[in-house]
């Protein structure tokens, strides 16, 4: 009997895995089999369902999982390691400057706003180009407009950062 | 027949014109951009050329350069695709007035189709019904609730020279006129360059059902039927299947008919659909001409067997059709699933990257038309379409059965991807049932992004994920393995995902 505890996307789950094919999932007992078919794939039964798993294994405790085009981020802990974990798990925050990020990658098309000028919360301030739309992205707060850090008719990525306020 | 062929396109669409070149026997060139240096297009080709930067305005899109180079390289012709510069009759004009074959219709047919005024005129007066409205731009927001007050709201402002959704809004009542106008004359502008919208009533829940037809340069015609592509998101089309099952014989024959009509009354040649619009009471309307092969032309060649990609090959080198009317008939059925690189769940924005993972699936009525392999880029300049998987079955159940196979084995990683988005509307009884209609997503899926409508398959999935994570890492699924596995040394076993 292996007792783990496995994070699924952020939700934890106490996986048992009893004997040979058999695996219990928070109380609830599942018949399984896996099969290694790839170097990269696992073909999964359960049920009266099959699923091809494409899987990358970061290391000995995570995994990335894609299954039926979703994509699973997996961490498989046993007790001891995830009560190490929890000890070391300290948020810290950090507070005064704000950022404007994108929300999906694109083209800046018009920056409405130069370093020094004030904003405030919910004004536009810049227009991104994405899936052939324009759209208009908004501060998150009000201040001044400390740092540009991309020009127009620069194409960014997800997630950038493309200003700061004080 | 031609000896090279340009391809003047990237992505799925030039690896498809690649294949029908191949099987022509005729050299495939293709052309790209800065960013596109590595695609497959670029490789599968039989030679290719750098065209300029990334963004497609100085790249697929810039006219002289494209026509010195075609001239250079000695192309005798040049296959647009769909996109791009596919319906710009001023291109088509530049390519005629190089001596060069353009493989599509002629300029004239592309811009009295392309301007979507003059074809409502032109339809109007051949017979073809089009949606009530006006067959003229309008000239301002007061000119405009007078009409919009005639015809009934809702009503729909629409570019001018629109296409692909864009520049369209829909105006609910009087209040709401004034600034939707302003919006759909930016976004036309903006998109066309040109601000002139006009005004349709709005068809209430309709179908969108188009008819493929084929013309030659000695004035036959022959129509390939029907598509059903009314699973749209926000007017892009995201399922496509042919036949339609909403349409009896006698709508068929009615439709066919006026697609042929639409046909002759612009002399048109080369393939082409006219696209309408099919209410509760079988009654349908014109909506468009597309002027090009489309993007969703390979159910038709499932279900009647004929290349549509070559076909528009011949026609532009002067053959006749190579099939009568009564040759042609519907055999089973065929779906289309456009596989976007698209993060659904953070209003659809695209999803670039690098391709890390890509494995193909296959089987009975499988094809997969494609732009991508493994370590592809998928940049930001262009629409993010990866692939399509089209499926057939000897009915509509058989190709529903094959393409929810097709896509639990289709695997693509390293960029976020709409796949799951067809689980949801396969399991939809409205899409089943045949009772959807053009509002179907917008109506029913979009109120549940983000995430709700993963929630039942998600756990389904999670535990599916988390038997497997407990499994490999207590080295289960390892062991089976000695008995299938290949040394990872093995490197052609890579080539696998090709």
């Amino acid at each position: 009997m292996n007792e783990l505890i496995v994070n699924v996307n952020g939700r934890k789950r106490n996986v048992l895995i009893k004997e040979k094919g058999k695996v219990e999932i928070e109380g609830k007992l599942y018949s399984i089999s896996m099969t290694k078919i790839g170097l990269t794939s696992y073909l999964l039964r359960y049920g009266n369902r099959v699923y091809e798993i494409a899987a990358r294994r970061d290391n000995a405790n995570q995994f990335e999982f894609l299954i039926e085009g979703n994509y699973f981020d997996v961490t498989v802990n046993t007790p001891a390691q995830e009560a190490t974990n929890n000890l070391m798990s300290q948020e810290s925050l950090s507070a005064g400057i704000s950022s404007v990020r994108v929300p999906m990658p694109g083209l800046i098309i018009k920056l409405k706003k130069k370093p020094g000028d004030p904003v405030s919360a919910g004004e536009p301030v810049l227009l991104l180009e994405a899936m052939k739309m324009e759209n208009e992205i908004r501060s998150p707060a009000s201040g001044v407009i400390k740092e540009i850090f991309f020009n127009e008719g620069d194409p960014v990525e997800k997630d950038s950062i493309i200003l700061s306020i004080e | 027949m031609f000896n090279k062929i340009l391809i003047v396109n990237r992505g799925e669409i030039a690896h498809r014109i690649i294949k029908a070149c191949r099987e022509l026997n005729i050299v495939s060139a293709a052309l790209y951009s800065e960013a596109d240096r590595e695609a497959l297009h670029v490789r599968r080709a039989d030679e290719s050329y750098l065209i300029g930067p990334s963004p497609a305005k100085d790249s697929y899109l810039n006219k002289e350069k494209i026509l010195v180079l075609a001239k250079e390289i000695n192309a005798d012709a040049i296959h647009p695709g769909y996109g791009f510069l596919s319906e710009n009759a001023d291109f088509i004009k530049m390519v005629e007035d190089s001596g060069i074959t353009f493989i599509g219709p002629s300029s004239d047919s592309a811009r009295i189709m392309g301007e979507k005024l003059s074809a409502r005129r032109l339809m109007g007066k051949n017979d073809v019904p089009i949606v009530p409205g006006t067959t003229e731009s309008v000239r301002d927001a007061g000119e405009g609730m007078k009409i919009a007050a005639e015809i009934g709201y809702p009503v729909m402002l629409k570019a001018a020279s629109g296409g692909g959704g864009k520049g369209m809004r829909k105006v609910l009542s009087p209040d709401l006129f004034e600034i939707s106008y302003d919006r759909a004359r930016g976004e036309s502008a903006k998109a066309f360059g040109n601000d002139e919208v006009y005004i349709e009533k709005l068809i209430i829940k309709p179908k969108h059902i188009e008819v493929q037809i084929l013309g030659d340069k000695y004035g036959n015609y022959l129509h390939l039927f029907e598509r059903e592509c009314s699973v749209q998101r926000r007017h892009q089309k995201v399922v496509e299947e042919a036949p339609s099952i909403s349409i009896d014989g006698n709508t068929r024959r009615k439709l066919t008919d006026a697609a042929i009509n639409a046909a002759k009354s612009c002399s048109y040649y080369n393939a082409g659909t006219v696209e309408f619009l099919v209410d509760r009471s079988m009654k349908y309307y014109f909506l468009e001409m597309n002027t090009r092969l489309q993007v969703e032309h390979p159910v038709t060649e499932m279900i009647t067997g004929i290349d549509i990609v070559k076909e528009q090959i011949r026609i532009a080198a002067g053959e006749k059709l190579s099939v009568r009317q009564d040759q042609v008939s519907i055999r089973g059925h065929s779906i289309e699933c456009r596989i976007y690189a698209e993060d659904v769940d953070n209003n659809f924005a695209p999803s670039t990257g690098k391709i890390t993972h890509h494995r193909l699936t296959s089987g009975p009525g499988i094809r997969i038309d494609r732009g991508i392999d493994l370590m592809s880029e998928v940049p930001v300049y262009y629409d993010p379409m990866l692939a399509k998987v089209i499926t057939w079955g000897s009915d509509r159940e058989e190709a529903i059965a094959r393409m929810k196979r097709a896509l639990a084995e289709y695997q693509i990683s390293g960029v976020i991807t709409n796949i799951p988005v067809f689980n949801w509307i396969f399991k939809q009884k409205k899409f089943l049932d045949g009772t959807f209609d053009i509002e179907f997503l917008d109506t029913e899926f979009l109120p549940l992004v983000p995430r709700k409508w993963k929630e039942i398959a998600s756990e389904e999935f999670e535990i599916v994920a988390a038997l497997a994570g407990a499994l490999i890492k207590t080295g289960e699924g390892e062991a089976k393995l000695k008995r299938t596995s290949v040394p990872a040394s093995n490197q052609w076993r890579n080539l696998n995902y090709e």
